[in-house]
């Protein structure tokens, strides 16, 4: 029976239950729901759940070797998430987190494009609270922008899956590519979720306005399910290879400027993205297995630092740079910590970045793909720039601080030091991480060339850094806000579309104005005539004559 | 002593980096680094590499500035 429940399902149903659930219990309830779940993870390959409805069939829960490898690391993701929240008394959040994290593990297990459609709406419905949870007033603009743009992929996506089943009948997820016009549609829903250039305003816009714990969530969920999306239905797109390489490079330059360190480790996450879309576009074996381990490792390490962040802004209450620093006195394990997160997304041998990102590169070297490859390697160095270095210098390092702040409470410790320790597991023992990656491929990270190569690029960045850093030229953190393509949507069209607006209404009021005139003039004219002594009908019942004597020669001119 | 702690350990962190950095240049000369592309075999090529990016990187960045930075309540106007 239980073989047959939808993984993540049980997780939305016991979100749903947890208002009832006394206090001290929610935790551990959580918990349960997602151990629950990932009994899933021993049912093995194969398709175990079907609705016919509506003519249709809808392949519910279904398993194979791209699915697992996500399933696996969404429920670890969500267990991270719910110690890190232990502290927390937010029902909402709880409830918006639990039933978010399920509803993207129902997601990866749907067979067919409807399926999809509605666990792809149901993370987005979910997630939107978890930033609503902010309790900001800036959190709730952000999350009504959020839901806005979510929904539209959504919306994208069942028009593409709506198109594709009536041209070919067949509404199954399968690999598709952008000649048809439903492929086309389905690509930018999928292009929104995964922040594509210029679709990636939402996330810089929305995840650092949640709360402590509600950004180390949503980082973790909604665009890995976008990527992994794409890997099952555009490897081999070609446009994608260049998609990724400019995602890749393009935030890079925002992250250097951007004062508040949770957008910039957003900025982080859509470069990372990037290396995963590339994969994608290659479409080899090697590389959608450097995709997929892109992915696994980086919502561990992602995780981590968020979590380290939102540890800085329960404690110091602030994520801003120009306000943060020498933390390292009064907050050492979470620096620590830190400092693993940031050594593994800069992928420093023996961490977990590096056993990942040498898969993609490697398929790139393989391919030949020169300029590809330097940009992503020139981008490395960027993500040593904002992740590695600008994260833990400018808020736990950078110069003394004067007030004392407390250590970060027990169980944001004991998650981050869980992710801590995935990220240094994995980059030593890689081959356990390589055994659950789609393709079986014989892989060896640990080679003399690639370990000297990649540590002379992040050593002498590094080098650069304090270069820079000596002779004045670092640039110091200011107070402001970094123009990113949210800007279109919150300040160009209103730019345009509020005068437009007002000079429509100032025209359609004249003309109301004037109407009105007119009709007062009609007005006072009949009710003159009606006072006429020779017309023995009151008002209504004369109008109600007129309107039924020209019913009356409609329905004549239309008879005859 | 206590005001000086993070000098202090930012003086020995950039020895200690600078050593680790002449050490893998030499390392470049001792064997023959295999790259998929030719022109990256040259000595110290990442390192360079990785210099120049970094230095480019914030550069640009910070010259982006003129064009991207706003008052922190642009948004709210």
């Amino acid at each position: 029976m239980i073989s047959n429940f939808i993984p993540g399902l049980i997780m939305i149903i016991t979100s749903f239950l947890l208002p009832t659930i006394p206090q001290y219990f929610r935790h551990p309830a959580m918990l349960l729901s997602v151990g629950l779940s990932a009994l899933s993870l021993f049912n093995g390959y194969g398709t175990f759940l079907e609705w016919d409805i509506l003519g249709l069939n809808l392949i519910l829960y279904q398993s194979d070797s791209l699915t697992l490898p996500f399933a696996i690391i969404f429920h670890i993701a969500a267990i991270l998430v719910i110690i890190f929240s232990w502290h927390s008394k937010n029902l909402m959040e709880h409830m918006a987190t639990l039933a978010y994290a399920g509803s993207a593990i129902g997601a990866l297990h749907a067979g067919d494009f409807f399926s999809l459609f509605i666990w792809w709406e149901a993370t987005a419905l979910t997630s939107v609270f978890i930033v609503f949870a902010g309790n900001t007033n800036a959190a709730k603009d952000a999350a009504m922008r959020y839901l806005i743009i979510q929904v539209s992929s959504g919306v994208l996506l069942l028009i593409g899956a709506c198109l594709m089943l009536y041209q070919t009948g067949n509404h199954n997820l399968a690999v598709l590519d952008l000649k048809t016009n439903f492929g086309i549609f389905i690509f930018i829903a999928f292009g929104i979720k995964a922040a594509f250039p210029l679709l990636n305003g939402w996330l810089q816009d929305s995840y650092p306005e949640s709360s402590v714990t509600g950004t180390v969530a949503l980082s973790a969920f909604t665009t890995k399910l976008a990527i992994y999306a794409l890997a099952r239905t555009f490897p081999g797109t070609d446009s994608l290879i260049w998609i990724g390489a400019i995602m890749t490079a393009f935030p890079v330059f925002f992250a250097v400027i951007e004062n508040d360190l949770r957008r910039v480790l957003s900025f982080s996450l859509n470069n990372q993205l990037g290396f995963m879309v590339v994969g994608i576009g290659i479409g080899t074996e090697l590389s959608l297995n450097g995709t997929v381990a892109h992915a696994f490792v980086h919502i561990i390490y992602k995780a981590l630092l968020f979590m380290s962040m939102g540890a800085v802004l329960y404690r110091a209450g602030t994520t801003k740079a120009s306000e943060l620093g020498g933390l390292y006195k009064y907050m050492p394990f979470t620096t620590i910590f830190c400092i693993i997160g940031a050594m593994s997304i800069s992928a420093f041998p023996l961490f977990s970045g590096f056993v990942a990102k040498s898969l993609i590169m490697s398929s790139l070297g393989g391919m030949g793909m020169v300029l590809i490859y330097f940009i992503l390697f020139f981008a490395s160095a960027g993500v040593l720039e904002h992740s590695g270095i600008k994260i833990p210098y400018f808020a736990f390092f950078a110069h003394e601080r004067k007030n004392k702040v407390k250590e970060a409470p027990i169980n944001m410790l004991i998650a981050m030091g869980i992710a801590a320790f995935l990220c240094i597991a994995i980059g030593v023992f890689p081959k356990y991480l390589y055994q659950i990656l789609p393709y079986a491929v014989e892989y060896q990270p640990y080679t003399l060339d690639h370990v000297i190569s990649q540590l002379q690029l992040l050593v002498f960045a590094i080098i650069a850094f304090l270069f820079l850093v000596k002779i004045k030229l670092y640039p110091s953190e200011i107070r402001s806000t970094v123009l990113n393509s949210d800007w279109f949507y919150r300040k160009m069209l209103p730019g345009i579309g509020k005068p437009l607006f007002k000079k429509i209404g100032l025209l359609t009021d004249s003309l109301y104005k004037y109407l009105g005139l007119s009709f007062k003039q009609v007005l006072s004219k009949s009710y003159k005539f009606s006072n006429l002594s020779y017309i023995k009908v009151t008002t209504p019942s004369f109008a109600g004559t007129i309107l039924i004597s020209i019913l009356f020669i409609m329905l004549v001119i239309v008879l005859v | 002593m206590k005001k000086n702690d993070l000098k202090s350990m930012g003086k020995s962190f950039t020895k200690y980096i600078l050593l680790i950095g002449a050490l893998l240049i030499l390392l470049d000369f001792t064997f023959h680094r295999h790259e998929y592309f030719s022109f990256a075999e040259i000595y110290g090529f990442p390192a360079f590499f990785g210099f120049v990016s970094f230095v480019f990187i914030v550069m640009l960045g910070k010259w982006l500035r003129k064009f991207l930075m706003r008052k922190e309540d642009y948004y709210d106007q």
